[in-house]
């Protein structure tokens, strides 16, 4: 069976050959295990002080041009090395959200800024240091917000090509340049401010959901015009024990977008997969009622339970997920606990269907060799009918 | 003078937070001790939010939106505190392990740990070992909480742990961690004191720890 028609089938609970497999996007450190470190590292690059002249003095200049197109490399990079790792679906990400300000200072345009780290391994990495928009004022003159146009231009280019080199041999789940509503405001204002700007500029609170809806609705239908045949959004709205804001909240802010962008996903005939972190145990049936096909949120590290979920859910949506970042991908595990706890989540959520299994989240310090560990595992204990002891 | 306390209370628990200004300042206005205000009106209010998130009924945001409302009122106290009448539990040294600038959670436990009597020595985001050794010897603080988000940092945690024990502080400095890369199998593996998994949880384990002095 191929990995398309194998994903697709699991989503609609129609009978596959073996457990599909899903990779939750791999980073710099993976990527170059599977495909070959480049010459000079990025950490040298972007440390050299020339770099750093050019970063501080016209950062915001070159940032489309070369920042971008070097980002752009990457992601076709992560794509790249999760076919060749062999997982069935992966997470194809395009993110054109980012202007560089200095060296070390990367603005996102919907509201927040990071900062530029190493990430131990020789690259580069991004972390979030705060919000940028912290009054009514910066709200109104933020200068970063994109053309929705161009960003949906730019996406189909991207992703036309990501389809045609790779979309027979892994099913791509397309994220473009949209990040989660909630979790983009949250970023946006900080999340200590954010409940007060939902008690108290309703009007700006509205105004910012419905740019971000748009965005989403736009590089989504420009995804699905290059053929991508499953839509994927991540959107935290947990954390490691619970909803961060109230379920009831969480639907009445950002489930009529959610609900909107998703019926015009589905109206094209394509899937659509929400990725949340944390526990979002009181939120399944919020999200599931919004209408999603499958879900990438059951963070190993939280306190959601996997294996209730393919009782209560199981028949709803397809559960994606269950392998941890945290511990058994990491260089601290071993092969044989890698393999046993494959073999138990396959055992406990593969009959019936609707389950992928998939690393919970992507992370910088996940070695390929584990990866493949995992595969292998999936390979050989994951075949329909499962008959594991 | 107590009905005036117990809407200081009542208005942090159901996170009024354009009401709490005028409350205090009643209250000060009647002469109550800045001191009452904080112990009665203030962190039983904390308490009782505390209490509703541990129950389910409040979230995350409710937690954060009650440290936002007391951040409304202290002002007004602070003004008229004398220092020295507010009972503290203990220093805490609170730090983002170095390599981790996530700082949502660490400042949560802050707030609530100062409205539950401790002093709070925020040493901030991408704390080195050695900057959290020096702030143990200045401050003389028995208690470290330390956030750690990203797993790639936990090495971080085992080095502070390390240090704590060549300085020969093993058995009067309590670490305790927390943040979502954190878990108990991490805290054993790490050689820390306790793991909270919420802030409320790490107030409860201050406070044991506190208590046990």
């Amino acid at each position: 069976m191929n990995p398309n028609k194998r994903i697709i089938n699991t989503f609609e609970g129609k009978p596959v050959d073996r457990v599909p497999t899903f990779c939750a996007m791999v980073e710099d450190r993976t990527f170059n295990e599977v495909l070959g470190s480049p010459p000079v590292s990025q950490e040298k690059i972007l440390t050299n002080p020339l770099t750093r002249f050019v970063l501080d003095r016209w950062g915001k200049k070159v940032s489309k041009n070369l920042f971008q197109t070097e980002l752009n490399r990457a992601f076709e990079k992560r794509i790249k090395a999760q076919v060749e790792l062999g997982f069935d679906s992966l997470w194809a990400i395009l993110d054109e959200t980012f202007t560089v300000t200095d060296h070390q200072t990367m603005v996102r345009f919907s509201g927040s800024v990071y900062k530029i780290e190493p990430d131990g391994y020789g690259n580069m990495t991004y972390m979030y240091s705060g919000p940028g928009i912290k009054t009514r004022e910066d709200f109104e003159s933020w200068p970063y917000w994109p053309n929705a146009d161009d960003l949906a231009h730019n996406s189909y280019t991207f992703f036309k090509k990501m389809v045609t080199k790779y979309g027979d041999r892994s099913c791509l789940f397309g994220q473009a340049s949209a990040y989660g509503i909630h979790e983009s405001l949250l970023w946006a204002v900080g999340f200590e401010k954010m409940p007060i700007w939902i008690m108290k500029e309703k009007d700006l609170v509205k105004r910012y959901i419905e740019t971000c809806e748009e965005i989403c609705f736009k590089t989504n239908m420009a995804m699905i015009d290059a053929g991508i045949p499953v839509i994927i959004q991540t959107d935290d709205l947990a954390f490691k024990s619970g909803p961060l804001m109230n379920p009831k909240l969480i639907d009445e802010l950002f489930g009529p977008s959610y609900q909107r962008i998703i019926k015009a996903v589905h109206d094209r005939g394509v899937k659509y997969v929400f990725h949340s972190c944390g526990d979002n145990t009181l939120l399944f049936d919020t999200i599931i009622k919004w209408g999603v096909d499958g879900m990438h949120a059951y963070e190993t590290t939280s306190n959601v339970d996997i294996y209730r979920e393919k009782e209560i859910h199981g028949d709803q949506a397809t559960i994606i997920g269950g392998v941890g970042v945290d511990y058994l991908l990491t260089d601290r595990s071993t092969d044989e606990e890698i393999v046993k706890e494959v073999k138990r989540l396959i055992k406990s959520l593969g009959p019936g269907g609707r389950f992928i299994i998939a690393p919970v989240h992507s992370l910088s310090s996940i070695p390929a060799q584990k990866l493949r560990v995992m595969l292998q595992a999936v390979y050989e204990y994951g075949n329909y009918p499962i008959s594991i002891n | 003078m107590e009905k005036l306390l117990v809407s200081v209370q009542q208005a942090i628990n159901e996170l009024r937070i354009d009401d709490i200004r005028g409350l205090v300042q009643q209250c000060l206005d009647e002469n109550i001790a800045p001191v009452d205000i904080i112990e009665q009106g203030i962190s039983k209010g904390l308490e009782l939010v505390g209490r509703q998130f541990e129950d389910g009924t409040y979230f995350l945001a409710d937690l954060v939106m009650a440290g936002e409302v007391v951040k409304e009122a202290m002002p007004l106290i602070d003004a008229q505190l004398d220092p020295g009448q507010v009972n503290k539990k203990g220093k805490v040294i609170l730090a983002t392990v170095q390599g981790d600038i996530h700082e949502i959670g660490k400042n949560i436990v802050g707030m609530l740990l100062s409205a539950n009597g401790f002093e709070v020595v925020d040493l901030g985001v991408d704390v080195s070992p050695e900057k959290i050794m020096t702030a143990l010897k200045e401050t003389g603080a028995r208690f470290v909480g330390l956030s750690a988000l990203l797993t790639t940092m936990v090495g971080s945690i085992k080095e502070i742990v390390d240090s704590i024990k060549e300085a020969g502080l093993k058995d009067t400095v309590k670490v305790v961690i927390g943040g979502a890369c954190t878990s108990e199998r991490l805290k054993e593996e790490m050689g820390a004191d306790a793991y909270g998994e919420t802030a409320v949880q790490a107030v409860t384990i201050f406070n044991k720890f506190s208590a046990q002095n």
